[in-house]
This record gives structure tokens, sequence and C-alpha cells, in this order.
């Protein structure tokens, strides 16, 4: 079943691939291909949703087999209530993507739908993949889609944008890789439970293997100071790049942490968690500073996302499950909302071939339906309760509130906490310039309200806002089981200073 | 089956509003104006008004129910079982709770109907419908909600809508060319995320303490622990087994309560969150009455006295905040000096809306400085009174404000000359209406009494009765008569700046040419005015104190006293004498009632007389300016100043050295480009030009010599060879590895 799932969009990209010899390589076809294969990966991820057991903390739908049994490396699929959540979201995520960019691409259609296909593999490889050596192939894989992505399809400073994103990530990896293999040859195994069981064995330099790790996923959160590739990536990138990026691989990064860093390293975990606190914290107040500060719309996005980011990564480490929870959580969430925003700066860039708020304003008065539906996006971005960001910032704080690994707790939540206010001031300042004022430039009076392709996308997303801000049960249900085992797990093997 | 079964159709008829004026809205009215616009304002209006059908039939259930609370159940929300955390939608129907719906439905619906008239012929008039519905919506989960989450989804949402309803003109531009309507919504929503902040701390903190997000729970586990004297332990821990923080009850309560002060001061403009409430006068003045006057701005009293155990309780406790000020003694000093300092700068201000909208800050300082001093029935009585005669006065104005536009037109058509910086706001410019304008006038006359304290109008019985309150407990009770005399003197200021808007807006000669020419409004506007202004005279009767101990009427004797005590668990904690609160006397106190009338007549007639002639142009100087620090202080708004000129500019300044010059210049540009991305290819150059000049292969080993020829190809990236660049990269790093990694490969 996961390999399927996992490996079904390479049919598409066969079907692609073969349209140019039997010369039917129309951009319909090209486009329906892409979109056919897209959703029925979607339509599968569902189906092993209604399968998969919510009680059962264990991993589920197993698939085993020797790879390299010289050096211990398998072929080990598996999902559990830490990653099905993210697989839900590639397969949406990829999926709006691909629909968004039907009018956006107009060069080398072929070629870039074959990428997205691509790296919809390796993005769902990364979060069911359990064994190490498995999981680094595809984490490195997702690069190369990726680059090519921005280095083609992108902007002016496509190339230098493209380069930083894949060496910033790429020299980040290589300490991941060191860790991987020197755990992988001592204990003879890469797979991640096994490794477990045996976390006993390197438990005495489990702070290197806790860097080791921890850097490559900080780069790729991107934790602050660590984030100096996301602004150029996200800028440069074409718009279903941006959304991919923000919806999907920066969750790769805190998946890490918890898929990983977690059970592996736990007294690294609860000694660190207040370091990495301290940087999710800033990164939520520099991210929304920095933020407000923009002149360009998509980098303002790109900014809130190291802010958003910030809390995601503060509940992992306040390591209970309402902060664990609530970071799973709040991934989907900024995946969903974030998503939404830069296509929603795509939707105006197509039309108007600027970023440049200063070049808008007054856009509700032509653009009624966008805006409104814009300004529920931005809402649900800015945690407004019962949209889906608050379901998620309220169970990180809480989570933090009480957290164990932070002394004394209620600072750090105090600090996380003005996040709320700041992501009102810079949010409401882009609606402001953009949508309101008055309507002076004339190029902005051409402007069409969006099509139905544009309206079905943002309905996609704010179905997702709307349940997870109303009826979040589901979600957290999902992941309850495998979290608090995670934590039990955990708490076996940590000495705690009391605070 | 009950009636109060009902309770959840007061939600769904807002929403069924929102969602015609959402969706068919703007098509009706675009395609016939006339009939669009019936269409639109009347669903909307019959929607209210059949929530407020609903609220009565509700309050009648509760009778029958022998003014038991009822929990209406509706569904799951944030259910976390891992974390014992749960919470849902479910609405709390008691005596409290339906007392401020009735507020919000009866006041909205009036005000719904006067809208119709006033946004005539506005391009957006289904979106102004649709906010206003959504407004409904969540101020009835603010008021409905049984939970302190569910409370503060109603809170933002009101906010939002606040926003959207501020901002609602927000192509408009003033003469300097800024966007004042969008920055004036943008700011109300920000400061007010000030207060939000301190209140989800609050209701956090809450859930450690109890374990629960619910109401009674909350508050009957608050009296429990307090009669059984123990400690409260935080933030235990299971699964690491850590114990906990322990801490008295009393700690918590005061923490807690004096975050939701926070939160409050933001809501309902009190010092010193409340800089964004005189901005927000540039929505629609319908909107300004309902929810900056009425009832969007009294959920911070509304708060604060659903939450009376604890206030209570940490008021008994004795912990203080600061010196020897318990919680409770700071809502009351903080409610008197907003009352005292809205009150001053109400006399400084020209705009009719201002004026109005700084006495909206002052009267709720009252209802805060009451909840503060326990008086929780006479926050809510004075919130009732308020309501009326508030959004009346802010219609009225409305109606004067169209009256005066419409001069204005009428005279500019009529190719007559007025002053290029008239203003229809601007109380200079009126004088004399009330002849034009007599449906308008007498409506705000009543509402200017009633505000002014003046017997037998509403405000003049619930201002009493929070002033006989402060008068009477303050033997007991150290801040009390310094709240005591800061009121009766803001009381008297607000007779003084009635008088002086009066006077200026309705008497005298017209002093510009569209106030002579200014007529009456529509039926639409002037009927719902005189609906009001009967409640503004009328109100009083809802809870009329005794006199020397019997009752005047004996249908009507403490009518939301007794109707109230079901809901406010003090009252209940007094009877069993569980702890010491503040009594409000239930007979008149002559004394009190009498001093503070007497100062409110002498303010309003001297202020009538102060301003009999004055000012006449807009040099004219005010009279008042001869007060010396009045003007020079309060009348250069210092609070709001501060805002603007010091927090928001250093925020900008801040900010924007952060983005650029920090975060671009320094640390993309200069850390990454310059000294990691230059000097590495620096490094990758001199090893390539070293073994190609002297070809030093034989001491440079193998693993050298492939990564310096990779890194000069690092160099040819520059000039665009990406991929060479990236693979090399990648290559060169894996044969480091396995460099790295030799021992262990071998040592197997």
């Amino acid at each position: 079943m996961l390999t399927f799932l996992t490996f079904f969009p390479l049919l598409g990209v066969l079907a692609l691939l073969l349209l140019k010899p039997l010369k039917k390589d129309s951009d319909n076809a090209i486009k329906g291909i892409a979109i056919g294969t897209s959703a029925l990966t979607f339509l599968i991820s569902v189906a092993l949703l209604l399968q998969f057991n919510t009680s059962d903390p264990a991993l589920q739908f197993v698939q085993q087999a020797s790879w390299i049994p010289t050096w211990g490396i398998q072929y080990y699929m598996g999902v559990d209530g830490i990653s099905i959540l993210m697989v839900l979201l590639t397969t949406i995520i990829s999926l709006l993507a691909i629909i968004a960019s039907w009018s956006a691409i107009k060069e080398q259609k072929l070629m870039y739908y074959v990428l997205m296909l691509l790296l919809q593999v390796g993005m769902m490889g990364v979060f069911l993949a359990q064994d190490l050596f498995l999981f680094y192939i595809f984490w490195e894989f997702t690069l190369i889609p990726m680059y090519f992505m921005i280095g083609i399809w992108g902007g002016q400073r496509r190339v230098y944008a493209a380069i930083k994103f894949f060496l910033y990530t790429m020299a980040g990896s290589l300490l991941m890789l060191l860790a991987i293999l020197y755990m992988g040859i001592t204990n003879e195994t890469f797979a991640v439970p096994d490794l477990i069981n045996g976390r006993e064995a390197f438990a005495n330099v489990q702070t290197w293997l806790f860097l080791g790790f921890g850097i490559a996923f900080a780069i790729k959160v991107p934790i602050f100071p660590f984030h100096s590739w996301l602004p150029d990536a996200h800028t440069e990138a074409p718009t279903a790049g941006s959304v991919i990026l923000a919806g999907v691989l920066l969750k790769m990064g805190t998946y890490g942490f918890i898929r990983f860093n977690l059970p592996l390293f736990p007294q690294a975990s609860v000694d660190f968690a207040p370091l990495i606190a301290v940087l999710a914290i800033i990164g939520i107040i520099y991210g929304a500073m920095v933020a407000f500060a923009q002149k360009d719309a998509k980098k303002l996005v790109a900014y809130s996302s190291i802010s958003h980011l910030g809390f995601v990564m503060l509940g992992i480490f306040a390591l209970n499950s309402a902060g664990v929870q609530g970071g799973i959580l709040q991934g989907f969430n900024h995946g969903i909302s974030s998503g939404a925003l830069f296509f929603i700066v795509g939707v105006l860039y197509e039309q108007r071939h600027t970023r440049m708020m200063k070049d808008y304003g007054g856009v509700w008065r032509i653009m009624p339906i966008f805006t409104a539906l814009t300004l529920i996006v931005v809402l649900s971005s800015m945690g407004l309760p019962g949209l889906n960001g608050f379901v998620g910032e309220f169970s990180i704080l809480l989570g933090s509130m009480g957290a164990v690994s932070l002394s004394p707790a209620w600072v750090y939540t105090a600090f996380a906490t003005t996040g709320v206010i700041l992501a009102a001031v810079y949010l409401l300042w882009m609606f402001q310039r953009v949508f309101m004022g008055p309507l002076e430039n004339e190029e902005n009076k051409k402007l069409r309200d969006i099509n139905r392709r544009e309206l079905f996308i943002m309905l996609a997303f704010l179905v997702f806002i709307f349940w997870i801000g109303i009826y979040p049960s589901p979600y957290f249900n999902v992941m309850q089981s495998t979290v608090t085992g995670l934590l039990d797990n955990m708490s076996q093997a940590v000495v705690l200073i009391a605070p | 089956m009950n009636a109060l079964g009902l309770a959840p159709l007061i939600l769904i008829f807002p929403v069924i509003g929102v969602l015609f004026n959402a969706l068919f809205g703007a098509a009706f009215v675009n395609t016939d104006r006339k009939v669009g616009e019936k269409w639109s304002g009347w669903f909307a209006t019959l929607m209210a008004f059949a929530s407020f059908a609903i609220v009565v039939l509700l309050a009648i259930g509760l009778r029958q129910n022998e003014f038991h609370r009822e929990i209406i159940y509706l569904f799951d929300w944030i259910r976390i079982p891992s974390f014992d955390f749960y919470a849902r939608w479910a609405m709390q129907i008691d005596t409290l709770s339906v007392t401020m719906m009735l507020v919000v439905t009866g006041v909205g619906s009036i005000i719904h109907v006067y809208s119709i008239g006033y946004m005539h012929g506005d391009r957006n008039f289904s979106r102004y419908f649709t906010y206003l519905s959504l407004f409904l919506f969540f101020m009835l989960i603010l008021v409905s909600g049984s939970s302190y989450l569910v409370l503060f989804v109603g809170w933002e949402g009101v906010g939002l809508c606040s926003y959207l309803l501020i901002s609602f003109w927000f192509s408009r531009v003033d003469k300097d060319g800024v966007w004042m309507n969008a920055n004036a919504g943008r700011k109300a929503f920000v400061v007010n995320r000030i207060g939000d902040f301190a209140i989800i701390l609050a209701i956090i903190l809450t859930f450690y303490t109890f374990s629960t997000l619910e109401f009674e729970p909350i508050f009957e586990q608050a009296i429990e622990i307090f009669q059984s004297g123990e400690e409260v332990v935080l933030f235990a821990n299971e699964t690491f087994g850590t114990p906990g923080v322990t801490v008295g009850l009393g700690t918590v309560l005061t923490i807690i309560t004096f975050l939701f002060l926070i939160g409050a001061t933001g809501k309902s403009a009190q010092l010193i969150l409340h800089v964004w409430l005189p901005d927000a006068m540039a929505g629609p003045t319908p909107a300004s009455s309902l929810i900056h006057a009425a009832t969007m701005v009294t959920a911070g009293v509304y708060l604060i006295v659903r939450s009376n155990v604890l206030y209570e309780l940490a008021r008994a406790s004795g912990v203080t905040v600061i010196g020897n000020l318990t919680s409770s003694d700071v809502v009351a000093l903080v409610g008197a000096s907003t009352a005292l300092y809205a009150a001053l700068i109400a006399f400084t201000q020209y705009d009719i809306k201002k004026v109005l909208a700084y006495s909206t800050i002052s009267q709720l300082g009252f209802m805060i400085a009451a909840a503060g001093m326990g008086a929780y029935v006479a926050a809510i009585f004075h919130l009732i009174t308020h309501a009326f005669f508030k959004a009346l006065l802010f219609m009225a104005a409305g109606s004067v404000i169209h009256g005066m536009e419409h001069g204005h037109h009428e005279v500019a058509h009529e190719g007559g000359h007025d002053d290029p910086d008239f203003d229809p706001q601007d109380m200079r410019y009126m004088g004399g209406l009330k002849d034009k304008m007599r449906a308008t006038f007498w409506p705000y006359l009543i509402g200017a009494l009633a505000l002014a304290g003046i017997f037998p109008f509403a405000g003049f019985w619930s201002k009493d009765e929070i002033l006989a309150h402060a008068s009477a407990n303050q033997g007991n009770y150290n801040v009390f008569l310094i709240v005591y005399i800061m009121l009766t003197l803001a009381a008297m200021g607000t007779a003084f700046y009635m008088a002086r808007q009066l006077r200026m807006v309705f008497w005298g000669k017209p002093r510009s040419e569209a106030a002579g020419h200014a007529h009456e409004s529509s039926r639409l506007m002037t009927i719902p005015l005189a609906i009001l202004a009967f409640f503004g005279v009328v109100a009083g009767l809802f809870n009329l104190p005794r006199f020397g101990g019997t009752a005047v009427l004996p249908q009507t004797d403490l009518i939301l006293e007794k109707w109230l005590e079901h809901a406010l668990l003090v009252f209940e904690l007094a009877e069993e004498r569980v702890l010491e609160v503040p009594h409000t006397p239930t007979s008149l106190q002559i004394d009190v009632a009498g001093i503070s009338l007497a100062l409110a007549l002498i303010a309003l007639l001297g202020g009538f007389y102060l301003y009999r002639n004055k000012p006449q142009t807009a040099a004219d100087p005010d009279p008042t300016q001869k007060i010396p620090g009045l003007w020079s202080f309060f009348g250069r708004l210092p609070l709001n100043t501060l805002y603007m000129r010091g927090i928001v500019v250093l925020f900008n300044r801040f900010t924007h050295w952060l983005a650029g010059p920090f975060e671009w210049a320094f640390w993309h540009d200069f850390v990454h480009d310059r000294l990691i991305r230059d000097q590495f290819v620096a490094f990758a150059n001199f090893m390539a030009n070293v073994i190609d000049q002297y070809g030093v292969d034989g001491i440079v080993n193998g693993v050298g010599i492939v990564t310096a020829r990779f890194a000069g190809w690092v160099r040819q990236s520059q000039t665009g060879f990406a991929r060479s660049y990236a693979l090399s990269i990648f290559l060169g790093a894996v044969l480091l590895l396995v460099y790295f990694l030799w021992p262990f490969l071998t040592g197997q």
C-alpha cells in the first residue's frame, strides 16, 4: 500500500514521457495526466487514512525488505500518527499546486510536471521511510526537482536562489549523513524502530548525533538563524514551488525532529529544548518583525513562515502531548494557510507581474470575491479563533506553558504569545496595502476577479481552514496514541533536573 | 421541549443573514438598487429580530425553569484526551447571558432598521449588512459561550467585525493622502490584540489551575479550594514524573484576574489601551452606535462580571498586585481613572462623534469601576441604560451628520459657498439645528440628559447605584473613597461636555450655510431614535431602588438584581457567609444622589451658559481654554500621541532596521555571500592555483585534488554553471565522508 502510494506518481511520469514519442504532447494532455495522477494519489492517501487504526501507536502498513544486507540497510516503509497527516498534507498540497500551475507555467511544461510528480514521490518517501538510509535518499532526492523548479521557472534571480537553496540544505544534510552512517554502522541496522530500542548504545554521544540531525532539520524548518536561504528560494520560486516549499518541504524539518531527534536522542532533546525554544521564539518575533518591513508581498509571506514555524518548534520541544500534537497540527495548518497565501500572491502576480505591495491598493473593489476569500486566509494565518491557525497555536501555547523541558515555562510562553500581536500587525498591513485604499493605479482597474479554477483552489484551502478551526477532533485523534507513545518512550530514558 | 433548547437558533439566524448577503446581496443591489437594498437590508433586519424573538423566549423559558441555568451542548471543539483537555462548543443560558443577549439583539435590531435609512445609496450596501449580521453572530457567541475559550471566539470575532466596519470605507483618504479609515481599522485590531495576548495567557493559566475552561466548574472548584484552604498544584507532568509548582489560590487568581483586566482594557477601551476607540469613529455611524458604544465595547465589563467569583476570591485572599491593591482594586482604579480622563478629553473635542466616543470611554470606565468594586449588578445596570442612551446619541448624531451633509450638498448645488474646511462632523459648523431637525433634537436631548445623570432619566439611576455602592462601602475597602470622588467628578464633567455639545449643535444661529440648509432625516432613521428615547427615559425602572427601604412599585422592585442574582455566584457566597463581599445599597442614598444631581445640574447649566454664544468660528477660542492644563495636556491626547508617535514610530524604525541593515545587508548579503561563499570560492581558487602552478600532485592526496577541482568548478558556477556547482559539492561531500568514515569501513 505505502509503496504503491509513494511511487504511484511515477506512473504519471511514465505516461508523460510517453507522450512525446506518441506525438500526443498537447498542453491539455500534459496537464490532464499530471492532475489526474496527483488526484489519484490523493485518493489513495485518503483510502490509507480510512484504513488507519488511530488507537494503534505503532507503525502500520509496514513493508520491509532487505536491501543492502551487508550494511543492514532495508527498504522499510511504515506510517503512524506522526506521519499520516504529513502524507495527507503532501497529497493535498501537491494536487493543488499542480492545478495552480495551469496557466502560470508557460515553458517546458512537460518537464515541469514530470518534476512535480517526482517531487511528490520524494516528499512522500521522506514521510514514510522508516530506515535512515532510505530516508536520507528520499530527503536528498526532494532537493533535485525543487532545485530545477526554482532554477528554470523561477524569477529574475532564480539561479542564485536555486544554488543557495541547494547548497544550504545540502550542507546541513551532510552532518546528518555522518550521524546516520555512524549510527547505522555501529548498530548494524538503519531501521529506526530498532535504533530506538537500541539507543543505549549511542546514548553517550547523543549530543553530537542530535546536532547532526538537528542542524539539517533546523536549516530545513528553518529555525533562526539558519533561515537565510528561505526568502530567496520563496521569492524566486514559481507560485506552485512556493506553495510546496512552504506547504510540505519545511514540514520535513519539523517532522524530522519528531520522528528522529525525540525518540533517538531523548536526553539530548530535553537538554537542547531550552536552546531550541529560545531560537524558536526569536524566530516567531524576528520573522514577524522582518515580515512587517517588507515591500514585496511574497517575501512578507516567506518571513511569516519563519514566525509560524517558530510556533511549531516551540510546541515540539514543549515535550508534552498538547505541545507536540499542536506542533504537528500547526505544521499542517501552516501548509494550508501559507500555501494559500502564496497562491494568492501568485494569482495577483500572474495578472500584474509585480509583487510589490505599493503597486496595488484598492484591489477589493475590482476583485471582491477574491478579496473576501483572501481575508479568511489572512485571518486563519493570524490565528483567529474558529479558524485553523488558532487551534494549532493555542495547543502549542497550552503545551509550552506546562513544558517540563523549559524553565520557567511561563516566560517562554509569554514571549511566544507576543507573536499573536505581531501576526496581526504584519498581516493586516499587507491586506491593507494590497486590497484597501483608493484605486489609483490604472493597471489595477484591469484586474479580473478569480476564475473557476482559482476559486476551486481557494475553496479547497478554505475547507481545511474551517474544518480544523471548528472541528479539529479527528486530527487530534489520528495523532494522539502515537504521540503519547512517543513521549512515554522518551520519558523512560530521560533524567530531569527538577526546575 | 423546553424553550431553552431553542438557543442555537439565535446563532443560526445571523449566520443565515451573513450567507444571504454575502452570496446574493451584491447581485441584488447591483441589478436593482431600490429593490435590492430592500431585500438586503430587511432580510438582515428580519434575522436580527428573529434572534431577538428567540431571546425573549429564552428569558421566559428561564423564568419557567426557575432561573436555573442550562448548558446547551452543541459539539466538541478542541479535544486532546491525552492532555485531559476538552473544549466544546456549548452555550450557557442563564440570567446574565440572556440579559446581554436582550441588549445585543434588542438594540441591534433597532440599529439594523436605522442602518437601512442611513446606508441608503452606499455602493457596498449589502457588504455592510453582511458585517452587521456577522457581528451579531459573534457577539452572541461571546455572551452565550459556556467557557472562556468560546467566549474568546466571540471576543476575537467581534474584534474582526469592528475592524471590518471601521475600515468599511477603506478607499477614503484624508487631505494628506493618509488612508485614515483603513488605518483606524487596523489600529483597532492591533491594540485589541494586545489585550487578547493577556487573555490567551489567562485562559491557559486557568486551565492549568482548574483543568477545565467551563465557567461553572471553574467557579465551583475555586470556591471549594478557597474553603478548604488548600494550595494549587500547577504544571505537574505524569509522563516525566515532575511534581509541578505549588502556589496559593489567591496568587493564581490574582494573576488570572489581572490578565483578564488587561484584556478588558483592550476591548472596553480603558486606559491605556483606549487609543483605538476615538479613531474607530471613522466607520459608519450606526456601526459606531452598535459596536463602539452599545455592545461590543461592553464585552470587557461582561468578562469581569462573568468572572465575579474569581475577582471576589482574589480580593478576599488579600494578595496584592502593587502596593496594597488587590486585582479588584486595580480594576476599580483603572475604571475610575478612565472615566475621569476621558471625560476631560471630551471637553476639548469639536467632532460631534469624537465627543461621544470619549464619553463612551468614560462611561465604560464607570462600568469597569463598578465591576471592580464588586457592584456587578450596578455594572450591568449601567451597561443596559448606557446601551440605550448612547446608541441613541450616536444614531441621533448620525442623523445630524446626515442633515449637515445634505445641507452641504444643497448649498453646493445652489452655487453657494461654504468654508473650504467644512466638515459635517465639526460642531463649530453647526448651530441652530433645534428647529430644523426636531425629530432628531428631542431624542438627542433625552439621550444627553440621561447621559448627564439628570433625574429621572435612565442614566441617573444606574450611575447613582454605582456611586452609592462606592460611598456605602468606602469604610471597608481602601480605594472606594478615591474611586467615589473620581467618578463623581467624572459625572460632573459628563454633564458639562454634554451641555457644551447641545448648545453648539442645536442652539444659537447656524454657523455655516450647510447648517442653515440642514433638514430632517428619513423616518427609517427617526423612528428608531424615538424608540430608544423612550428607553432612555424609562430604563431606570429596570432596577429602581427602594426609598427608605420600601419599594416604590412592587412589580418593579429591583428587577435586575433579583434576576441577576441567579447567575452571579457572589450573591450565593455572601448569603452562605463563605466570604465577605461589598453590598450595594438597595435604597436610594439621598445624600449621594443629591450631591451628584446637584453637581450635574450645576455643570449642565454652567456649560449651557458658558457656551451661549461661543465659539462662533473655528478660530474662536473655546471658553475652557483658560483652564490651565486642560487643552495643553488633555486636549493633545497624550496617550494617543505616545502610541502613534512613540510606539508606532519606534516599531517602524526598529523593524525596518531589522529587515534592512540587519537581516538583508548583514545576515543575508554580508555573512552568507561575502563571508561564507566568497571566502570559500577564494579558498578553492587558491588551492587550484597552487596545484596548477607548482604541480604538487604528489604532496596533496587524491581527495584533496578532487575537492580542489570541484571547488574550481564552483568559481565557474558563478557565471551560471549551477548544476556543476551543486553536483561538485555533492560529490565532494560524499568523498569527504568516505574519507572520514574509512576507519569504520575498513575496521570491520
